[in-house]
């Protein structure tokens, strides 16, 4: 019998966008049952942001490894069924706007009521307690409200850059994966649940603590410094041949440095007392900077990290994804996980990464259509008959999955 | 003094012997109220050289990078690579829960301290190990850092702008991502541990951590063939100012985030329903982002009338989420920050007193907070070798005199 980490472990998951479908993608991973609470009239938006409502890359690589519960949170007969079960969970995570899952009757001190040793993670943008409490917030805005937009540029940019992904969302829901953990080793200890506010823009700052120390210690307000670094030279994404191919290059100690003079075949380099050590490499860093890129332009990125790396220098490629599915290493780990689904198909996702010695874990399962399990979660936690299953379907509260023609 | 609250993981001892790549992992059981005990060699972690420092001048004790992400955590000096600091680490692990390190692979082997010896001495003791590329594989002797992981995750060929060279994101975000999987993979083996009464072996690779911690989507996106053939917009294009654009204000720059069409009419409502934004077709998303630059030209005449707050506030209420881009003095600033008290101050015995970020949540039953400052170095020798293993403080000194601590 395979034992999975978190067997027997029921998460009920009020997640829209990412940070709480993606924490539960990672628990369900883990063995936990977990099940979407979600409805047509109330869609998750990621589901909308894609061909269709099944379709959405983002959303199913967020949402694999669960079981959608479509209802009607609207009606009194719909929440009664969600509060039935909730008596049955271990955790319960929600990342609707702050005051929402209250409003509906969802929030902490009434899920206490139904099941007193619940471990409730609560996540908002901004945190719950303060002025912002219930503003809406995507990822990117709160990379923006943290601070760290401010630093994510080259010296010279006039806006801050930022990113196509949408940071901090992704590391959020591994600050929630992990805390709810630790809150459920402590039940296992105590038997006590708990409630958990997280803050997503807290989480992006809490990856930058060593700029806020800066400003309280030294006063100072950090600038962006691009892809340079202030103890290694050179460090940087250098351009190289072909369209738009860039190889990161970092350069740490006196060692490395030798090496990746002699594998530029600039030994004269090493003698130069411009460049003798990082302190000097930094205050000629254009200069460096300037000569390197025009070495690598004259080479694929595959053939600068490898030259690079043969000679103990920390190199790597810019990769896209189509690299990454290539990746001699990642391949070798099984980085990569196929993962078939009735309307998407046969698709690509990031498989777990890590590995251990004594545990198993789930074999990725398809992200759920709207409402997928619906009857099947009636039928074998809520024990309904085929009678009551088919009025709530009449009543319009349960939501079922209705597949346009010629989807399978 | 109130007695001090317990966290979710007190209870638990650590055995850190992370660089770069784990001190967050360490720093997020620590504030779980876990037990770490930091071991350094006695010339210091090099996380302790990493600048800026405080006050501005290199100092061992004053490193802001080693100073936030050692707190909490307790400091010894013990040196692995003497037959002796070997047996005493031996001893540590007859006492501890969890070890974690971040050697090149090998290297705990070839001190004689890998896993399978280590697991004789303590059946359930949990070790993981962060290392660049993992412990096996035709990478795994490659030499690593945070952007070259950042740079191999597909995270920085959509960082920046388009036209220019890709940027990272700031701090080390590829290590911290592997230090995030680790400290999940422990924490669940804590818990698999309590009715298994099993130990474990991690092997966490940054190079892989790094592609599921920042930009998961990129693969997916990839395999759904999001837009066969041409933009707007591809998982891989340097699009963040398109997707979420920045626009000057009176007092700053804000960041708006458009995403639906009723999002979109807020936006237009704020700006005073101006007749160049009311055209239909601005109202799809897809068609902005093909836009972008056009669309960028117009709505900077109008966000210019506005201050940041002014903008965050007239967004909430219309329903369109817009934020200031604060820098890190905005942030310490914001009226929502203080009202989480999400900064607490430390007294270290060399730095001085200082505000640090807490964790970033708030717990009913447990603590989880900044108590202690990060631990000069061997700071609590005494309290481990003398008050826990039985050495004499004249042991201490002959151990020290070795070069063992």
């Amino acid at each position: 019998m395979t034992n999975y980490p978190l067997d027997g472990i029921r998460v009920v998951n009020f997640g829209t966008g990412v940070v709480i479908p993606d924490f539960g993608k990672i628990l369900g991973e883990f063995g936990a049952d977990v099940i979407k609470i979600e409805s047509g009239e109330n869609l998750d938006f990621m589901r909308t942001i894609g061909s269709d409502i099944n379709n959405s890359p983002g959303f199913n690589e967020s949402n694999r490894n669960k079981r959608s519960f479509g209802v009607d949170l609207n009606t009194d007969k719909g929440k009664e069924l969600v509060r039935d079960l909730i008596k049955t969970a271990d955790i319960v995570g929600e990342n609707f706007r702050g005051g929402v899952v209250k409003n509906l009757g969802f929030g902490y001190e009434r899920v206490r009521e139904l099941k007193p040793d619940i471990i409730y993670i609560s996540s908002q943008g901004f945190g719950a307690g303060g002025p912002y409490s219930d503003f809406k917030a995507y990822g990117p805005m709160l990379a923006a409200a943290s601070g760290v937009l401010s630093l994510w540029a080259h010296p010279d940019d006039e806006y801050p850059a930022g990113a196509s992904f949408p940071h901090p969302d992704h590391i959020a829901s591994k600050q929630a994966v992990f805390a709810v953990l630790a809150a459920l080793d402590y039940r296992r200890r105590t038997g006590k649940g708990q409630f958990i506010d997280m803050s997503q823009i807290e989480a992006a700052a809490s990856l930058i603590g060593e700029a806020y120390l800066d400003y309280s210690i030294n006063q100072h307000v950090q600038q962006p410094q691009g892809n340079r670094s202030p103890y290694a030279a050179p460090h940087g994404c250098y351009r190289c041949k072909g369209t738009d191919q860039w190889c990161a290059i970092s350069v740490f100690t006196s060692k490395q440095w030798i090496s990746f003079c002699n594998a530029l075949e600039k030994p004269e380099w090493i003698e130069d007392p411009k460049f003798a050590d990082t302190v000097s490499r930094l205050k000629h860093i254009d200069e460096l900077e300037k000569h390197i890129e025009e070495w690598t332009q004259q080479h694929e990125p595959e053939v600068v990290m490898q030259t690079l790396q043969a000679v103990g220098v920390p190199a790597g490629i810019a990769q896209r994804a189509v690299d990454t599915i290539a990746d001699p290493q990642l391949k070798w780990s099984n980085a990569t996980v196929e993962v078939d689904h009735p309307v998407a198909g046969k698709r690509l996702y990031p498989n777990l990464p890590w590995k251990m010695s004594d545990m198993e874990f789930c074999e990725s399962t398809p992200p759920p259509l709207l409402g997928e399990h619906t009857e099947e979660i009636c039928r074998e936690i809520l024990n309904l008959s085929d009678d009551e299953i088919e009025q709530l379907k009449q009543e319009k509260i349960m939501e079922i999955p209705l597949l346009e023609e010629g989807e399978e | 003094m109130p007695e001090k609250m317990e966290g979710a993981l007190t209870g638990y001892r650590v055995l850190d012997l992370a660089d770069i790549k784990g001190t967050y992992c360490t720093k997020m059981i620590a504030d779980m109220g876990a037990e770490v005990i930091k071991i350094e060699n006695p010339d210091g972690d090099p996380t302790r050289n990493i600048p800026p420092f405080a006050g501005d001048i290199p100092h061992s004790e004053k490193s802001l990078y080693f100073l936030y992400r050692n707190a909490n955590k307790q400091g010894i000096t013990l040196n692995l690579e003497t037959s002796d600091g070997r047996t005493i680490f031996k001893k540590l692990i007859e006492g501890a829960d969890v070890l974690v390190e971040t050697y090149s692979p090998g290297y705990m082997k070839s001190i004689g301290l890998d896993y399978e010896v280590l697991k004789e001495i303590n059946p359930e003791l949990i070790m993981a190990s962060i290392t660049d590329f993992g412990q096996t594989g035709p990478y795994k002797d490659w030499k690593g850092s945070d952007i070259v992981a950042y740079c191999m995750s597909g995270a920085m060929i959509s960082s920046g702008y388009p036209e220019g060279s890709p940027c990272r994101l700031p701090g080390t975000p590829a290590y911290d991502s592997a230090a995030m999987s680790a400290a999940i993979s422990i924490t669940l083996s804590l818990f698999h541990r309590g009715t298994t009464g099993k130990g474990q072996y991690i092997d966490v690779s940054v190079h892989e951590n790094a592609r599921m911690g920042l930009y998961p989507w990129l693969l997916p996106m990839y395999s759904y063939n999001v837009n066969p053939g041409s933009p707007p917009p591809g998982p891989e294009g340097r699009l963040g100012t398109a997707l979420y654009p920045i626009y000057p204000c009176k007092d700053g720059k804000v960041r708006v985030v458009a995403l639906t069409p009723r999002q979109w009419d807020a936006l237009v409502k704020i700006l005073g329903e101006p007749e160049v934004l009311m055209l239909p077709e601005w109202r799809e998303f897809y068609y902005r982002i093909g836009n972008a630059d056009a669309i960028y030209a117009i709505i900077i005449g109008f966000t210019m009338e506005y201050t940041m707050v002014e903008l965050l506030e007239a967004g909430h209420r219309e329903g369109v989420p817009i934020v200031p881009i604060y820098d890190i003095k905005g942030f310490v600033d914001s009226p929502h920050t203080k009202a989480r008290e999400f900064f607490t101050e430390i007294d270290h015995p060399v730095a001085g007193k200082y505000q640090t970020p807490c964790p970033p949540y708030k717990w009913t039953e447990t603590s989880c907070q900044i108590n202690e400052p990060a631990p000069c170095l061997g700071q609590h020798n005494e309290n481990i070798y003398c008050d826990e293993l039985g050495y004499s403080k004249d042991d201490l000194s002959a151990l020290r005199r070795a070069g063992v601590i």
